[in-house]
């Protein structure tokens, strides 16, 4: 849990290096903007798109205020069908599990498809750590493996890499030159990932939802690698942020309609499966095992407060694509899994204020996410609210807080306020060089003031 | 604010200005601090009386006094208008002061995204003869956010220059919220050019000094 964490000045010091490098700030311009455009003209094309955001936040928000009747209609389902549950806690509870498992059938490789939040419990390190290889298998995920790094975005985690970063990367796993010509790296691609379909003894996948009534788990991916993942090896296990539960099929159709367009542009993902227990007599693929790992960590903290709303998210990243501080902050600066508005609001709710304190500042409020978000989260009144928290939880420093409080004492008198005004005039000069001011300054120029006030003219 | 009230007695309005009002609150009440934020809005709930509507030439007091206040003070709403939708709505003549300007309008967030309001400020620029210059991704927030442009100062001033190189070809780039104003204005001032000038200031006397 405490991967997610991170201090005060964490953010502002990865964004100073983003933004001192035209490529991270050329490559998160082109993405956030084409998916932008992609979301903007699929939810034209919807015939009305308000409606379908109210009944996908509706159909949320229901599982969600219910949501241990879920899980155990779901667990029953599941298991009905020869699946195996287990609810873990926590990070370490869901990579014990998952580490068990692939000890139990002596598995040496495990095939990967995407899954944030599978990148939330780091559980290639807990693999690795127990002699077993992981292989990421979604085209972005590997190359960020091969190159040691997280992802910067939840949809596209590899925006950054050039053609020449992927190739120089696969010819190291070749041991010879792959040119960075895109068929070229497609096909080397191909050529190393098909080696780990064919030979992992587990395949392990997130899932985008699963649906309480029939025990099935879905998942949306653009590349077949959560095709071959699911069906090729023996064992497949299956890592479910505890929130994503729908009640129905119909109900799943509604967020389908929603999560590729808001996500990739896409009226549909190129694969949509969903699977429903582990392979039956006379089926022809599908593993023989199915497990899905419920993960809470930190979740519950979430239910029934005021920022239930958020567990309502389906990690489309459409909230990135429109804010402009991640466009300029980078996905690294949030931290090293979830970025963007949802991740200013999710990771200090996750791991406590006090862990990531500049995060619900991290965003200038303008409302963008808000807007562009499938499922209505308030994203920018939830930041509002963690701001208030701040304050009253005492993790604003002293400073800040006496600050404020002076302030208002001397604005919430008129004689004071007007005084303050015609001070600033006098303090103009000084301004610049302490605290707020000096910050202000960095970039901008003070304000020049009026040579008279307005309520002097009267 | 002179511009402001010029341009509400052109429209025919008798103008009263609250000598004890301070400000909103909303300075504390967007960092978080509530307390702080009410102290000083109770003030202002005292100056302002609710019978006859509040004009505020800023999108985003007036975005606090109309969907924050309420909730913080826990009082009755009040009419609130922010400029730009209450002249629309007056329909009064304006005098072409603007005739052969291009300018640029900037939105901002509060006036965009809480109240709605984007056309009013546009067609009373284009009533007073400007031809406007649109800027190529007019959703986009400018970086001041309140305590976001010393708290992330870096960011907020790499949003500003983005705004304001859109901004390039017009004679000025006009906005109706004094945050934006003093911020994009602040980093001009250092990098030199464009203009940013408050819509009243453009409506009222036109846009080229």
């Amino acid at each position: 849990m405490t991967e997610l964490a991170q201090v005060e000045e964490r953010f502002r010091r990865v964004a100073q290096a983003s933004l001192a490098n035209p490529h991270s700030q050329e490559a998160a311009d082109a993405a956030t903007q084409r998916m932008l455009e992609g979301r903007t003209t699929a939810w034209a094309d919807l015939p009305d798109v308000e409606t379908l955001r109210e009944r996908a936040h509706e159909i949320r928000m229901r599982t969600i205020s219910d949501l241990d009747r879920h899980l155990a209609d779901f667990t029953a389902a599941f298991e009905a069908r020869g699946g195996k549950v287990h609810f873990a806690r926590t990070a370490e509870e869901a990579n014990e599990y998952i580490v068990d498992v692939c000890r139990r059938v002596g598995a040496q490789l495990v095939a990967k498809s995407k899954s944030m939040a599978s990148e939330e419990i780091r559980v290639n390190e807990a693999l690795e750590a127990a002699g077993i290889r992981p292989v990421e298998c979604d085209l972005g995920e590997y190359i960020l493996q091969l190159a040691q790094e997280h992802p910067i975005h939840i949809i596209l985690p590899a925006i950054e890499k050039t053609a020449a970063d992927v190739a120089e990367l696969f010819s190291a796993v070749e041991g010879a030159p792959v040119s960075p010509e895109l068929e070229e790296l497609a096909a080397a691609a191909r050529r190393q990932l098909r080696k780990v379909f064919l030979s992992a003894d587990v395949g392990l996948t997130g899932a985008n939802f699963a649906v309480s009534k029939t025990g099935s788990l879905c998942l949306v991916t653009n590349e077949g690698n959560g095709g071959l993942v699911t069906s090729l090896p023996n064992v497949h296990i299956a890592l479910l942020g505890m929130e994503r539960l729908v009640p129905t099929l119909d109900d799943l159709a509604v967020l389908l309609q929603l999560l590729p367009r808001s996500a990739t542009g896409q009226k549909l993902t190129s694969y949509t499966r969903i699977f429903t227990g582990p392979r039956r007599a006379g089926e022809v693929d599908g593993p023989e095992e199915l497990h899905v790992v419920i993960l809470d960590n930190g979740r519950s903290n979430l239910r029934g407060g005021r920022y239930e709303e958020m567990l309502a998210c389906i990690r489309c990243g459409a909230c990135l694509n429109v804010c402009p501080v991640y466009r300029k902050a980078g996905g690294g600066a949030y931290g090293p899994v979830y970025s963007g508005p949802m991740a200013a609001v999710l990771v200090p709710l996750l791991v406590g204020l006090e862990r990531a304190p500049a995060l619900p500042h991290a965003s200038s409020l303008c409302g963008a996410c808000t807007v562009a978000c499938p499922v209505k989260i308030p994203l920018h009144e939830l930041l509002l609210e963690l701001r208030k928290d701040l304050v009253e939880e005492r993790v604003a420093s002293a400073r800040e807080r006496l600050g404020f409080t002076l302030w208002s004492l001397a604005w919430s008198r008129p004689s004071l306020y007007r005084a303050s005004t015609f001070l600033a005039r006098l303090a103009s000069r000084l301004g610049g060089r302490f605290g707020p001011g000096r910050t202000w300054t960095l970039g901008r120029e003070l304000p020049v003031l009026a040579r008279r006030r307005f309520r002097d003219l009267r | 604010m002179a511009d402001a009230e010029s341009l509400l007695e052109q429209a025919g309005y008798e103008v009263d200005f609250p000598l004890e009002q301070v400000c909103c609150g909303q300075p504390a009440f967007n960092a978080g601090h509530r307390a702080a934020a009410r102290r000083v809005a109770r003030t202002f709930v005292r100056a302002f009386s609710r019978d006859r509507p509040v004009v505020c030439a800023s999108g985003s007091c007036a975005t606090m006094v109309a969907h924050y206040l309420p909730e913080l003070l826990g009082c009755e709403p009040y009419e609130v208008w922010e400029l730009s939708a209450f002249l629309a709505q007056a329909e009064s003549t304006l005098p072409a002061r603007n005739a052969g300007c291009s300018l640029a309008y900037h939105d901002s967030c509060h006036m965009l995204r809480e109240l709605g309001i984007a056309e009013e400020p546009r067609r009373l620029l284009e009533r007073s003869g400007a031809q406007l210059v649109p800027l190529p991704r007019p959703d986009l927030c400018c970086g001041f956010g309140g305590t976001f442009s010393v708290r992330q100062p870096e960011i907020s001033v790499a949003m500003a220059d983005e705004k304001l190189a859109g901004a390039r070809d017009a004679d000025a780039l006009v906005t109706a919220d004094p945050g934006c104003l003093m911020h994009l204005r602040a980093r001009a001032a250092r990098t030199g050019a464009p203009r940013v000038i408050h819509l009243a200031t453009a409506l009222a006397r036109g846009a080229n000094p």
